[in-house]
């Protein structure tokens, strides 16, 4: 088959269109939160994903407005406990955790925040407070561990895995693994750095939105 | 004769003045040194407090997954009383809509849980609102008090209490006891002299039968620091021990020492010692809420707990219980009016034994194993200390439900003997490691061989999920499409001996997709895919999952792995927990007899298994209940949720296994034989059926299928494994590690000619 016989209408359609996704892809690299770009920091040699992954991106027929996609996943991602759907009984426990951790009594937390475990066991902020109050009991191991799960659970979530890398560098410091604790805390900044990003870019395109709205009452495209 | 009669005299005078002083001085020395050993002897007095065991609280909450017939059942379980109107902690009035309760207070491991008056409300799956009583304020959470399921007791004296202060028993119990046993308690010097008489005068003229006389302080000597002989000299020994001591202690000290240290029943090898115990032994409930006429059987039966033990000779029971009653009323106790009620109730006692090593032996067994590395025997059986578990009373009378309820017809469905199938069980958190329920025999109160922890059988199928997590770990070679050819394997052992395994129907079914070969459990394609991976991958992989020394044979990819149940929860756990490991763990909280924290036991965690990998395999394994082996459990799990599980069978049928997992529990059960001989059922037809019903029961919620990061989704065409779209028929979405996708198109696919990348990539090559 040659390839002239190859560029159909649709191929040019589909070329274009991916042409088009890839320039997109390549705009809004920086504030894509749901991915850390440090990638895998511990086999920085090993060869990044291959480049033109496009296929798995549908085809849109149109390119989408740029500010939608990187900012949904920011808006949709809960910041804290309260935000996260937590019920009455798991806040009541965070509450008594807090206090036994103000009055320094950490293994009573703990005991709480377990507590809070067993009625919402797949709530990444829980895990989260576990890692935390296991780096106070000095137990980094099982910091890191938690805040590892914490990250699974919290599936994208970039506050979430922002607090969980920081965790991770401390546990590691506790730890005396300087190394393994910069690479930790360079995936909490990278993160954080995504995160404002992604807030300066909102902050624009609201401030575009509303002046939009103001300057014209014009009819919609 | 008479001439020496008179020195003789006057010296047998001498000697006798002379024998007299020293006899004297032999007496104080002798009482100096009793004297002594009363002090010493009960400064040293040291209970004999087996450490207590507690199932986990109820939490109750808005959304806990609770109906009012299940909440009603686990306060009936507590001990707590049903009535029209609350009348104190312990009761409860069940209406139409909610359930009212005066819940006990109890002091907890991070806190006091105080008693209150609450409503509950539920809808027909869980609590939709809690309010306190005579306020409008909703209450966020409530920790019921957590049941007493055992003690350890030391096995040789066998003796059990529980503690109990004077203060906090209800005066009408010290009363009662002063007024039958000891009238004049309050004004005696530790002997009562015309007790005494009567006793002597008695026993001279009925030498069979005993009668006491003696006062409580001489029978609390006697219990404490001597034998039960029956002579003069100890007669002698015991009343002066009892004057000395109450130089030293005082009436009340003496006082609730007898009320700890009293005999009050016997429990098989276990003896009941106390009132504290005796009123759980009995009543299954704390003494301060004892009844009058409650109170009136436990001091009656504190003469003679063998004679009259209620659960045996209940009428003889009743008659001692009347009349202590009746003494009650002389002395002004009760009112008459009262006694006539009291008189009328029946003796109350409960005929199970509640509590005890008795109803949940196989739990108390993994209690005493995990405490034994953590605690010194000896202060396991004597310092009272206070153990906070896991159990959920709960889950563990599901699981015990079920395996009573099934076997029989599992043993009828094979034209088997009645009895003559065995059965274990285990239910564990998905998080957290909590064991939950365990049952060791089908018999479950029966404290004998504990199969959930003993019994070491080939575990069959349910090592396959380890094979096929090796080879999705492995992404450059296998994915859950990969195609995989169903064809005879044929293997030298190291020993020698060749190895030729058959898939269970006999049958090769040409080119089967990994996910279904694990699915359908064929082993061919099984043992193919593990010497791919390799026996050491899999080896590892097995042992990062929790299970100890797994064998580095290729039989193991068949489950030539012997393991208890409980093993295997714990391996299906770290599956279940997306591949982190957590030790399962019995126990929580040990506070000391005061109720000080001692420890805490946090689980530990660990990620030894690939999350990703992980993912893929349960997805495959909900495939297993979705159209393979365990098909059935669609009929009886909730519509709609998915599980994951496994079916494991072994040669002959002689092991019918199921492990599977939802997102919040883990249950493990088997069903053999013990004498090991073929049963004739697969993992589907026997362990299977228990297994389906129990997570129903359960209520155990469907797996989160959210895929974690690293995960992608895509259009699979379920003929070729190959990517398809709207141009392939019933395409499925397939979650790939990323990058693990196949990147070819289906020749079905519209897009399979000319995907971009392929464009692409011709162009440059």
């Amino acid at each position: 088959m040659s390839l002239a016989e190859r560029i159909t209408p649709a191929v040019v359609r589909r070329v274009a269109a991916l042409l088009a996704v890839l320039a997109l892809a390549a705009c809004v690299e920086q504030p894509s939160v749901s991915r850390p770009p440090v990638q895998e920091p511990v086999t920085p040699a090993a060869p990044a994903v291959p480049p033109p992954r496009a296929p798995e991106v549908q085809p849109p027929l149109q390119p989408p407005p740029p500010s939608v996609k990187p900012l949904a996943p920011l808006a949709g991602y809960p910041k804290s406990l309260a935000a996260s759907g937590a019920g009455p009984a798991v806040l009541a426990l965070a509450r008594q955790a807090q206090e036994s951790r103000s009055a320094g009594r950490y293994d009573a937390a703990l005991g709480q925040w377990e507590r809070a475990l067993r009625i919402e066991p797949r709530n990444a902020f829980i895990w989260q407070s576990i890692a935390e109050t296991q780096l106070f009991l000095k137990n980094s191991e099982q910091a890191e561990s938690a805040a590892q799960k914490s990250n699974s659970l919290g599936r994208g979530n970039p506050w979430v895995e922002s607090a969980n890398w920081r965790l991770i560098a401390a546990a590691r410091t506790a730890r005396g693994d300087s190394a393994g604790a910069q690479q930790a805390a360079s995936r909490a900044e990278a993160l954080v750095a995504a995160i404002n990003a992604a807030q300066q870019a909102q902050a624009a395109a609201a401030a575009a939105a509303s002046s939009a709205a103001a300057t014209a009452a014009s009819p919609s495209p | 004769m008479i001439r020496i009669q008179s020195p003789l005299l006057r010296w047998l005078l001498i000697g006798l003045a002379l024998s007299i002083s020293i006899g004297l001085v032999v007496l104080s020395f002798w009482l100096v040194r009793l004297d002594r050993e009363v002090r010493t002897l009960y400064a040293g007095v040291r209970w004999v407090l087996p450490a207590q065991v507690y199932a986990a609280p109820l939490e109750l909450y808005p959304g806990a997954r609770i109906k009012l017939p299940e909440l009603k059942r686990e306060l009936d379980r507590l001990g707590y009383r049903a009535s029209d109107e609350l009348t104190g902690p312990g009761t409860y009035v069940l209406a139409a809509d909610e359930i009212r309760i005066d819940t006990r207070g109890f002091a907890f491991w991070d806190g006091v849980q105080a008693e209150s008056r609450v409503a509950i409300r539920c809808d027909d799956s869980a609590v939709s609102a809690i309010r306190a009583m005579g306020s409008d304020q909703s209450v966020d959470l409530l920790r019921l008090d957590p049941m007493l399921i055992g003690s350890i007791y030391p096995s040789h004296s066998g003796e059990d209490r529980v503690l109990v202060k004077l203060a906090d028993v209800p005066p009408l119990l010290p009363a009662t006891l002063i007024r039958v046993e000891d009238r004049n308690f309050e004004h005696h010097f530790g002997v009562s002299p015309i007790g005494i008489l009567r006793a002597l005068i008695n026993n001279q003229l009925h030498s069979g039968k005993k009668q006491g006389g003696s006062t409580l302080t001489q029978q609390l000597i006697r219990n404490l620091f001597l034998t039960n002989e029956q002579s003069y000299g100890r007669k002698i020994r015991e009343a002066l021990m009892a004057i000395l001591l109450e130089r030293h202690v005082s009436k009340d000290e003496i006082l609730e020492a007898y009320l700890n240290e009293v005999w009050l029943g016997q429990d098989g090898s276990r003896a009941i010692h106390g009132f504290g115990l005796a009123s759980q032994f009995y009543f299954n409930k704390p003494l301060n809420e004892l009844r009058p006429a409650e109170i009136a059987l436990l001091v009656g039966i504190a003469k003679g707990p063998t004679v009259y033990n209620p659960r045996k000779y209940p009428e003889r029971v009743k008659e001692r219980r009347d009349l202590v009653l009746r003494l009650m009323t002389d002395g002004g106790l009760i009112r008459e009016d009262e006694r006539e009620a009291e008189a009328l109730s029946s003796l109350g006692v409960l005929n199970n034994v509640a509590g005890g090593v008795e109803r949940y032996p196989a739990f108390i067994d993994l209690v005493r194993r995990q405490v034994k590395g953590l605690y010194r025997e000896e202060d396991l059986g004597s310092e009272g200390l206070r153990i906070f578990t896991t159990l959920d009373p709960r889950a563990q009378e599901m699981l015990e439900a079920r395996i009573i309820a099934d076997l029989p017809g599992l043993e009828a469905s094979r034209k088997m003997k009645a009895d003559s199938l065995q059965a274990a069980g285990v239910v564990t958190s998905v998080e957290g490691g909590d064991v939950l329920a365990i049952v060791g025999d089908r018999n479950v109160r029966y404290p004998g061989f504990n199969r959930a922890l003993d019994s070491q059988r080939p575990i069959g199928s349910l090592a396959k999920p380890f094979v096929f997590l090796a080879a999705l770990a492995d992404p450059g070679r296998y994915n859950l499409y990969s195609q995989i050819l169903d064809e005879p394997v044929e293997l030298r052992q190291p020993n020698g001996q060749l190895w030729a395994p058959k898939n269970y129907d006999r049958q090769l079914h040409g080119t089967v997709p990994l996910f279904a070969a694990l699915a359908k459990s064929y082993n061919l394609p099984t043992v193919k895919v593990g010497l791919d991976i390799g026996v050491d991958r899999v080896h590892d992989l097995m042992q990062a999952a929790g299970l100890e020394n797994p064998p580095r044979l290729p039989s193991m990819f068949l489950g030539a792995i012997n393991a208890s149940p409980l093993d295997v929860a714990q391996m299906y756990s770290t599956l279940a927990a997306s591949g982190y490991l957590t030790p399962l763990l019995a126990i929580r909280e040990v506070m000391t007899k005061d109720g000080k924290p001692l420890s805490r036991y946090s689980f530990k965690l660990k990620q030894t298994l690939p999350e990703g990998p992980v993912y893929l395999t349960t997805w495959a394994m909900q495939k297993v209940i979705e159209f393979g082996t365990a098909r059935w459990a669609v009929s009886v799990l909730p519509a709609g949720q998915k599980f994951a599980g496994k079916t494991g069978t072994t040669d002959d049928a002689r092991d019918s296994w199921f492990a599977g997992y939802g997102a919040d529990r883990v249950a493990v059960i088997w069903v053999g034989r013990d004498d090991n001989k073929p049963v004739g059922l697969d993992g589907a037809a026997g362990a299977l059926r228990i297994w389906g019903r129990l997570m129903r029961d359960l209520d155990a919620r469907g797996i989160d299928l959210a895929p974690p990061a690293g995960i992608e989704e895509v259009s699979i065409d379920p003929q070729t494994g190959l990517r398809g779209d709207e141009g392939c028929a019933g395409v499925v979405l397939v979650p790939f590690l990323e990058g693990a996708a196949p990147s070819d198109y289906a020749s079905c696919a519209n897009a399979g000619q000319s995907s971009p990348l392929e464009w692409l990539k011709d162009i440059f090559r």
